[in-house]
């Protein structure tokens, strides 16, 4: 870091804008490619109908619900690299923020379809909207559904606003490097910045005043996620741990995906002196405590199953540990629980394979966490009579591969087009350090 | 400082030799009118005897609008028809808080970035005068006002004090 100066981080980051070779527009063409093979699987739904899905009686809550709670779970962690360590003061995060950010409004964005692809007929979304009608009907403020679809649209503004405020000095730096019609699109992005103290003074306190309203925002947001089961009165989701344990498990499940997306980052742009071993130990470090608040969770979720006594309750968890979706419920505890604790060795917080490796366990882990939650619990309640199964059909798994690809193809789009680590933030951390 | 002045921007390496030279030349007599730095500094812009920042009100008051504004928007829809959910009261204040949180923490953003607009300036059409690009990559610029007879020996004391290069410019 003290070898760096204000013109090599300058160069590092805009080397990685330079023109994109084939092998770029390749993989480009394939993740459109999965796009297209997603949208075309939501097409066919809306034509057919949403029976094409796997979701039967009593599983009504399918694969569209459980990505929806994924996406939103990864779209965490950008705001807590970015806004909750920013507060702390946590200079570490400083070359991976933006990329944290990026990974946040991006994978809000997918997990805001989810909803409106699990509706079926996707035209009648308004209904979720309080827009006057002549009739007056308006949604239920009472519902957690409806808590959702407020806090999932205010987090999604708010994440957009953050992410582009954060970017403004950085057009700049662009701007001022470029000629012709990409000098003109970057003048008119980066707003006439130009770095007067003034600008800097009101600059530096709105963005501490957006992080500091984002911190609370994305507690909320997985809280309310969190609700939507736990506000039901359905064994395995009707329990006080529920909020808690959402954010520590979207918190978990962002950090792996930010090791996912950083590792190759680093490689390919050559980083390495900005995102460095230190950085990509920290996120390691922090995996081990968000990996053992959701161990935690989980122990407790059984624990209290046990100490009530109340036998729906205990079947519930009986069944998800050794039922038809134990290998699911293996799957998850094993992946985020016992995978990240190689962690604690530093061999491994500090090689890359590893460190990669681990963050895909954990992505897989953190999916399954929302499949036995969601499909687990509504398919074994109550009655016996009324237990069943579910198994995602080609559709929903076409619109989840389609949704994945957006997601790369957004974030590949973004990694060429605009600075993916923030050039200024960098010069910060510099120049405290010198 | 008349209409006929002159603005002279001197370029300095880092951020402790432009607050030096900020310092030596406002002790000259010199008005300093404006710095351009790659990254924010507290103590250039307390040099600068910069005033605090009003964006917090911005916020504050965006906050509270968004507070009420959710609340409100909850009531009026749930009396609109006077019908018993669940068994819960029409106008239930627990859930209806969830609403009105989520709306503050909008209408706060929403006030910030109204702060962020008015305040910091933004979009400025004509940010090239007296701007020289490169500081927003890598050096600092210091305009200094001056009298068209001065411009000679404020350029002197720029580069006296440590200044890479001057530009002058008809403000």
């Amino acid at each position: 870091m003290s070898q760096l100066t204000f013109e090599t981080i300058n160069t590092t980051v805009l080397n990685t804008l330079t023109r994109p070779g084939k092998i770029y527009w390749c993989i480009i063409a394939l993740l459109f490619a999965g796009v297209i093979f997603g949208a075309s699987c939501w097409a066919y739904q809306i034509f057919v109908g949403v029976g094409v899905a796997g979701m039967n009686t009593p599983v009504h809550w399918g694969t569209y619900l459980i990505n929806f709670v994924f996406w939103v779970g990864i779209a965490h962690s950008g705001t807590l690299i970015s806004a909750i360590l920013f507060l702390f003061r946590a200079g570490w995060r400083n070359p991976i923020a933006r990329a944290a950010e990026t990974m946040t409004v991006f994978a809000v964005c997918i997990a805001g379809l989810f909803p409106f692809i699990h509706l079926g007929r996707v035209w009648l979304v308004f209904y979720m909207l309080p827009i006057p009608n002549q009739r007056t009907l308006w949604p239920n403020f009472q519902s957690p559904l409806i808590f959702d679809v407020i806090a999932i649209s205010t987090y999604l503004t708010v994440s957009s606003l953050f992410w582009y405020t954060g970017l403004i000095p950085d057009l700049a730096i662009i701007r001022d490097r470029s000629n012709g019609v990409k000098k003109k699109i970057f003048k008119i992005l980066s707003l006439g910045w130009s770095g007067k103290t003034g600008q800097w003074l009101n600059y530096t306190r709105a963005y501490m005043l957006f992080a500091g309203l984002a911190t609370p925002l994305v507690i909320s947001v997985h809280s309310v996620v969190s609700w939507d089961f736990a506000l039901s009165v359905t064994p395995g989701w009707h329990t006080t741990i529920f909020a808690p344990y959402f954010v520590a498990g979207a918190i978990h499940s962002g950090l792996a995906m930010v090791l996912t997306l950083s590792i190759p980052l680093r490689k390919i742009f050559k980083y390495e002196s900005l995102i460095t071993i230190n950085v990509l130990e920290n996120i390691a470090k922090t995996i081990v405590f968000t990996g053992i608040i959701v161990g935690f969770a989980y122990g407790t979720e059984v624990f209290i199953s046990w100490y009530s006594q109340n036998i729906i309750e205990m079947e519930t968890f009986r069944w998800r540990a050794f039922g038809h979706y134990a290998p699911e419920y293996w799957i998850m505890v094993i992946c985020n629980t016992i995978i990240p604790l190689l962690f604690l060795f530093r061999k491994c917080r500090t090689n890359v394979i590893w460190l990669f490796t681990i963050s895909i366990f954990v992505n897989i882990g953190m999916w399954f966490e929302r499949f036995v939650i969601i499909a687990g619990s509504v398919a074994h309640d109550f009655l016996p009579n009324a237990w069943g199964h579910y198994r995602p059909t080609w559709v929903e798994g076409g619109i989840m591969l389609g949704a994945f690809c957006l997601f790369f193809f957004l974030f590949l789009l973004f990694v060429k087009h605009l600075p993916s680590v923030s050039m200024t933030e960098m010069k910060e951390l510099n120049h405290k350090m010198e | 400082m008349t209409t006929d002045a002159i603005i002279v921007t001197g370029l300095f390496k880092n951020q402790k030799e432009t607050l030096a030279a900020v310092e030596k030349i406002q002790k000259q007599g010199w008005i300093v009118t404006e710095v351009h730095s790659p990254i924010p500094s507290k103590s250039l812009a307390k040099a600068l005897g910069r005033k605090k920042s009003k964006i917090g009100w911005f916020t504050l008051v965006g906050g509270i609008i968004g507070f009420f504004a959710g609340f409100s928007l909850a009531v009026f829809t749930a009396t609109r028809w006077n019908l018993i959910v669940s068994g819960k009261p029409i106008v239930s204040w627990i859930p209806f808080f969830v609403i009105a949180f989520e709306c503050t923490i909008l209408f706060a953003v929403l006030g910030n970035v109204v702060g962020v607009l008015t305040q910091v300036g933004l979009p400025q059409k004509d940010y090239e005068k007296n701007y020289d690009p490169e500081c927003s990559g890598t050096l600092y610029g210091i305009e200094v006002a001056s009298t068209p007879e001065n411009v000679d020996s404020l350029k002197d004391l720029l580069y006296h004090a440590g200044s890479l290069k001057g530009q002058r410019e008809n403000k």
